[in-house]
């Protein structure tokens, strides 16, 4: 995945970031009756917590496509490998939201006709990949005629 | 209810090719929608009568809905048709915004004829047609003629195969699609069979803890409470009334148990004696069906290449009654609630362990079921099996010890039962991969088998939880469609390198096989 991916990421996490621990833990610092001083300092270590997590979410993911499909790959607390046949795809979506379109990125998903792993989401992609991945997956739907 | 049907004809099929539904149709349309008003007009019909002094209007007000509803139903009935084409059903429907539904016969997945008492009483039934995904079946034909709805369902089987022939590479379908009504009963239950489904299982305790739970929400609180408190006050003062003493308290909370324990199994033995009744499964032209109910009858079939999954279960009852559970996924019809009872997912509710292997060997031949040798996985780290009950029970053994001393410590007697079961459950997980399937085995207390077939493989995953790191194994997830229940197709606790092997095998032989469906 590229870098502005994960700057990309970075800066939506740390949006979440502020809220989620951040807000949380400048509420109970207040509830403690610790100085009011403490709050921003609090928002500021929640935004870069998301920030970071969100970072390595993206940095440690990898895609690949072979000769037998899509793989996806993040090492995260969870390592999970992730693999779409080729023959098995059923359909793609290339979706673009604002931030993306300025960075040049896109988020690839791909369906499947199974139930857990109905939709593999590949998100942070530059766009000229995506729109590879894309042409070369659906080109093999077009070749196999009756998939479902 | 009681205006008489209008008299519709039924249009001559042969002319146009157009059929309609049957001509009491719009009645059951209309329970079904009044099913639906009931509470509604309920209510009307109670507020709507306090006081005399209401004015006429608010009192016809619910026969006005009625109205409205038949109006609506034989609108529905006048404006439903279907063509039966030769790839194809046409089901036109709507009368302001129409609907025109092409079902190529090639895609339907399922077929399913129902029958309920009234139906019965008709002589007519319900049908529905599913395809792959989605929640609600293609086309509903409420309602049909008995014998015009099975030769639909016959219909829908002959053109399914006979489109799909030609497509089939090579396999030998084609000789039996050659054979036209000779079904073939694979299995049937008998009555005492169903009794023994009833006695074996555990329905008697899903209803009453669903009613329950249903009359907790409807009931308001505090009514419930008051109900509560008052019958433990009465039933209270009646045993000390008595005056029973310890052994005749002990002996009425023991007849008590064993009083609401029969009853559990006679509601029990009663569900499943409704909905199992005449059980058949058969298979015709490489498709199967099944037939089950005591009054409300349903008839559902399914094409045998559109099973996507199979799942075996043994609970320890029925290990002891010496039977089994046979199940199968497929991808139509992934509904909830009611409709997912009819669809069809049981093969076999209940038969014995030789039958249910014979049955699986007959249905997928070219599969060596069961496999012969099942590959294990190493004991070593069973103990992750009982994780919760690892770190809660010593946290149960410290709480009671604060409250009652050392009696409380009696709860760590636990931990050595729950890392024992662990172990066995360990020891009985078996995983085998080959060119055709893909099967695991697991459970100690309860067994299961669960598989599929390569073809059916929607995707893989290798997963590795940070225990799975610590511990140097990994888990491979196989998805497939239509997938539910509790057991997951999934190869845990491998070894690393075992588990990488297994999904590089799996994902070169998918890349190399087309879909099958």
């Amino acid at each position: 995945m590229p870098v502005r991916a994960a700057r990309l990421a970075a800066l939506e996490g740390a949006g979440g970031g502020l809220f989620v621990p951040g807000a949380l833990l400048a509420g109970l610092s207040a509830w403690l009756g610790w100085p009011l001083l403490l709050a921003p300092l609090w928002l500021l270590l929640g935004a870069g917590v998301g920030a970071a997590l969100a970072w390595r979410r993206v940095r440690r993911t990898r895609w690949r496509l072979d000769a037998q499909g899509l793989g996806l790959r993040r090492d995260l607390l969870w390592h999970l490998e992730t693999r779409v046949p080729l023959s098995r795809v059923q359909h793609l979506d290339l979706r673009r939201g604002p931030l993306e379109r300025r960075a040049g990125l896109a988020t690839l998903i791909v369906h499947t006709a199974g139930t857990r792993m109905s939709a593999v989401v590949v998100s942070g992609l530059d766009d000229a990949d995506a729109e590879y991945l894309r042409d070369t997956l659906a080109h093999q739907l077009d070749q196999d005629a009756d998939a479902l | 209810m009681s205006a008489t049907p209008p008299p519709l004809p039924l249009p001559a099929s042969g002319e146009t090719g157009e059929h309609r539904l049957h001509p009491w149709s719009w009645l059951f349309v209309l329970l079904l929608q009044l099913r639906q008003y009931l509470l509604p007009l309920v209510a009307l019909l109670v507020f709507g009568q306090r006081g005399d002094r209401d004015p006429l209007w608010a009192q016809l007000l619910p026969l006005g809905v009625i109205a409205v509803l038949v109006v609506v139903s034989v609108l529905q009935y006048l404006s439903f048709r279907y063509r039966i084409g030769s790839e194809a059903i046409t089901v036109r429907s709507g009368l302001l915004s129409r609907n025109r539904r092409e079902i190529p016969f090639a895609r339907i997945h399922n077929v399913v004829v129902q029958q309920n008492p009234l139906h019965r009483l008709f002589g007519v039934a319900e049908l529905r047609l599913e395809s792959a995904g989605g929640t609600r079946p293609e086309a509903e034909m409420r309602v049909l003629r008995m014998d015009q709805a099975l030769a639909l369902e016959r219909l829908v089987r002959q053109r399914g195969q006979a489109t799909r022939a030609p497509l089939a590479d090579a396999q030998a379908d084609t000789p039996d699609a050659a054979h036209s009504d000779d079904a073939q009963v694979l299995l049937h239950l008998s009555t005492w069979e169903v009794v023994k489904l009833g006695l074996l299982g555990n329905r008697g305790w899903v209803l009453v803890i669903a009613a329950l739970g249903a009359l907790f929400q409807v009931v308001p609180r505090r009514v419930m409470d008051d109900v509560v408190e008052r019958g433990g006050r009465q039933a209270f003062g009646y045993a000390s009334e008595l005056q029973p003493g310890i052994t005749g308290g002990l002996l009425l909370v023991a007849a008590l148990l064993v009083v609401g324990w029969l009853g559990l199994r006679v509601l029990s033995v009663v569900l499943s004696l409704l909905r199992y009744h005449g059980f058949t499964l058969s298979e015709q032209e490489r498709r199967l069906t099944v037939s089950t109910g005591l009054l409300s009858r349903t008839r559902s079939s399914v094409a045998l290449r559109r099973i996507q999954a199979w799942t075996l279960r043994e609970s320890i009852m029925q290990r002891w009654a010496g039977a089994r559970q046979l199940r199968i996924d497929s991808a139509a019809g992934q509904a909830q609630g009611e409709a997912q009872q009819r669809a069809l997912r049981e093969l076999a509710p209940l038969a014995s362990p030789e039958r249910c292997d014979a049955l699986v060997r007959h249905l997928l031949p070219g599969v060596a079921w069961p496999p012969a040798q099942w590959r294990s996985v190493p004991v070593r780290g069973s103990w992750r099996l009982c994780l919760t009950s690892l770190w809660l029970t010593p946290l149960l053994a410290a709480g009671l010890y604060w409250r009652w001393g050392a009696m409380g410590l009696a709860v760590l007697v636990w931990l050595p039962i729950a890392l024992w079961t662990a172990r066995l459950q360990m020891a009985r997980i078996g995983w085998h991969a080959d060119g055709h399937l893909v099967a695991v085995r697991g459970g100690w207390w309860r067994r299961w088998w669960r598989w599929a077939e390569l073809d059916k493989l929607q995707g893989l995953q290798l997963r590795r939880s940070p225990l799975d790191r610590v511990l140097g194994t990994a888990s491979v997830r196989l998805d497939t469609a239509g997938a539910h229940g509790d057991v997951a197709l999934q190869l845990d606790f491998l070894p690393q390198a075992q588990a990488r092997a297994v999904l590089e095998q799996l994902a070169d032989a998918l890349a190399r096989r087309r879909l099958h469906w």
